[in-house]
């Protein structure tokens, strides 16, 4: 079976920065991927990578088997909503459908249509004066009518309301429940993803700190929660990803495939948010470590 | 894509061809009047009718000439800047190339498409204003008889077909290299002028190697000579060539050599005696005043001295509309290049 998005080594340059360094992913179909990172970890750029509207400084790319934008129809198989969902200002909705209708052999009018009604929105409006949620739904529209394969979604809900945020997760769930498409969405917001994904990349500091299906991901991490003391006695494949002290107690979280079985520690159950920030959290020490070991080699 | 290309660029299209229906409201109303005038004059045998028939002639188009004329030569740029520099980087400016690059058309498809939509659109307007142009002015610029002058060759015939397709061309790369419109539309106008200036000013007149004439000083209106700080100096301007394009004019001796000081001190003497104007003033005694002195000096530097002319003659008019025309789509073709390639490769 052929990934959603098959990426070995991938890296993306601007001058000196890397904005994307050594990515290796391997996602398959079928799933909603969060993909989760603070903001300028390069989710942008791997989506842009995705999309081909950016290509590679180094490695290499495939999405559903394809390089991306290689030709006009790998990119009828993408729908893309782009961060702060660009419309034609100047155009009216109706326009924008007649354009997805034009440009794409795939395009679904009557579910264009539908949508554009059950949204309440008027085919005449002019797109830039429409509410930003309202635009966002109609860039949405405009990436479903396309009947992708696999839909991207670069921080869809991030300048929207509460409302609209949850009638846009709304929306789309819907859509993946009805037409069998995968989705990678995209958000510096856990609590975003939490609801509708069950595939998680973490990016941070450029690099892809953890990947998997979710469900998976929070039975091999635990919080171990005991007296303070050296982290030792843990399983050999266990990795701590963030230790925190107090006077008196130990607290960390831990990647481990086999059951930490040691009685001192008391193991918790870990959630999502947890998971993300302990990896983003380790992410920034390393960064910040990099720069202090720069800054003392001065 | 075609359509939506069209649909993109809809009301900059009606905006221009706006402007080119009042000028071709002008040229209706106006032209037929001016032609009859014309045939009239070309019938006409009182020497005052024919006069007053010249002048309403001229006083007619005079009206018209600033707008007319400004708006056929500096349409090219406008549709350089206005169509040109917004056409790829209002996108990257505003985003949309986001939107409208994943769409199930390849980026290339989509650059190729607009290039030559609303290139090709740029090229019919242009056209099209030269065209009116060139129509209703006809019967002024045969009276006239200097069709190699800027403002008719410029903005007659076929030249602003090229200029447009150029300037186009440029505002379209500079576009994509600023990746925003108002300072792409800033270099559009100012590079356009850098090229064209200098352009007419000195390319055009070596596009062919000139045609040489000796002709006898008797010949030549407008001759005379000219008070200056340091005496005085002989000048033969007018070239009196109908239609040409005047490279240069030069007085050269029978065996080299110009007419010096040294040459008027030595056989013009009475001429320098001459009661002139203040000196330093430059004013210049034509053939139409000339004392006895004068004629005798001018039939003195007559019989040794001849007039050389480098021009391009009349029926080198289309030659040099073709080629200055090529040259500029030439230039248009590879900036467009340029563009494409930009797009497909460095915006990435």
């Amino acid at each position: 079976m052929t990934s959603a998005l098959h990426a070995v080594d991938l890296g993306k340059r601007y001058g000196r920065k890397w904005a994307l360094s050594s990515c290796t992913l391997d996602i398959p179909t079928g799933h909603v991927v969060g993909l989760v990172g603070p903001n300028g970890a390069g989710k942008t750029t791997l989506l842009h990578l995705a999309v081909g509207l950016l290509s590679p400084s180094s490695g290499s790319l495939t999405i559903l088997g394809e390089a991306p934008a290689s030709s006009a129809e790998q990119l009828g198989h993408i729908g893309f909503v782009a961060q702060d969902t660009p419309v034609f200002e100047n155009l009216s909705i109706a326009t924008h459908l007649q354009m997805g209708a034009a440009l794409n052999p795939k395009w679904d009018a009557q579910l264009a249509q539908q949508r554009i009604y059950e949204l309440g929105l008027d085919p005449d409006q002019r797109a830039g004066r429409l509410s930003g949620g309202q635009r966002a739904q109609l860039a949405l529209t405009l990436a479903i009518a396309k009947r992708p394969s696999l839909l991207l979604l670069d921080e869809p809900v991030a300048s929207l309301d509460p409302l609209a945020r949850r009638e846009f997760l709304a929306t789309l769930m819907a859509v993946v429940a009805e037409h069998e498409v995968s989705v990678v969405l995209s958000s510096h917001l856990v609590a975003d993803l939490e609801r509708v994904c069950d595939y998680l990349v973490v990016l941070a500091s450029a690099h892809v700190q953890v990947n998997g299906e979710i469900e998976e991901l929070l039975s091999t991490h635990h919080r171990l929660v005991g007296t303070r003391r050296d982290l030792d006695n843990l399983p050999d494949s266990a990795r701590v990803i963030e230790v925190s002290h107090t006077d008196r107690q130990t607290t960390a979280i831990v990647s481990s495939a086999e059951p930490i079985l040691d009685p001192a520690w008391s193991v918790e159950e870990i959630t999502l948010e947890d998971l993300v920030l302990a990896y983003m959290g380790q992410a920034e020490e390393q960064r910040r470590d990099l720069v202090r070991s720069k800054g003392g080699a001065k | 894509m075609t359509w939506f290309a069209w649909r993109q660029f809809r009301v900059q299209a009606a905006i221009v061809a706006g402007l080119l229906v009042v000028v071709a409201v002008i040229c209706l109303f106006t032209g037929p009047h001016f032609a009859s005038l014309y045939h009239e004059l070309k019938t006409c045998k009182a020497k005052g009718d024919c006069q007053s028939l010249r002048n309403s002639i001229f006083n007619g188009y005079n009206t018209y000439f600033p707008f007319v004329q400004a708006f056929s030569l500096a349409l090219p740029v406008l549709l350089g800047m206005f169509w040109g520099a917004p056409l790829i980087a209002r996108e990257l400016e505003s985003g949309t190339y986001r939107l409208a690059w994943t769409q199930g058309v390849t980026r290339s498809r989509w650059v190729f498409t607009k290039l030559t939509l609303v290139g090709g659109a740029s090229m019919v307007a242009a056209g099209l204003m030269s065209w009116m142009l060139t129509w209703w002015a006809s019967p002024v610029d045969t009276l006239n008889a200097d069709r190699f002058a800027s403002l008719i060759f410029d903005t007659s015939y076929i030249t602003p077909i090229g200029y447009a397709a150029f300037a186009f061309a440029l505002g379209v790369t500079a576009g994509v290299l600023w990746r925003r419109t108002v300072p792409a539309m800033a270099t559009t106008l100012v590079v356009f002028l850098l090229v064209r200036v200098p352009f007419f000013h000195f390319v055009r007149p070596r596009l062919l190697a000139p045609v040489r004439v000796v002709r006898s000083l008797k010949n030549v209106g407008n001759i005379g000579f000219e008070r200056t700080p340091s005496g005085v100096s002989f000048v033969a301007g007018d070239t009196n060539l109908p239609n040409s394009l005047s490279f240069s004019t030069s007085v050269v001796g029978r065996h080299g050599g110009e007419v010096t000081q040294q040459w008027l001190h030595e056989h013009c003497r009475s001429l320098l005696q001459l009661g002139s104007p203040a000196p330093g003033k430059g004013v210049k005694v034509t053939t139409g005043i000339r004392p006895k002195a004068f004629t005798a000096c001018i039939d003195k530097i007559s019989t040794t001295f001849h007039q050389v002319l480098l021009y391009q003659p009349p029926n080198r008019f289309w030659t040099f509309q073709w080629i200055e025309m090529s040259i500029y789509v030439v230039l248009a073709l590879l900036l467009s290049a340029l563009s494409y390639w930009w797009v497909r490769r460095r915006i990435a």
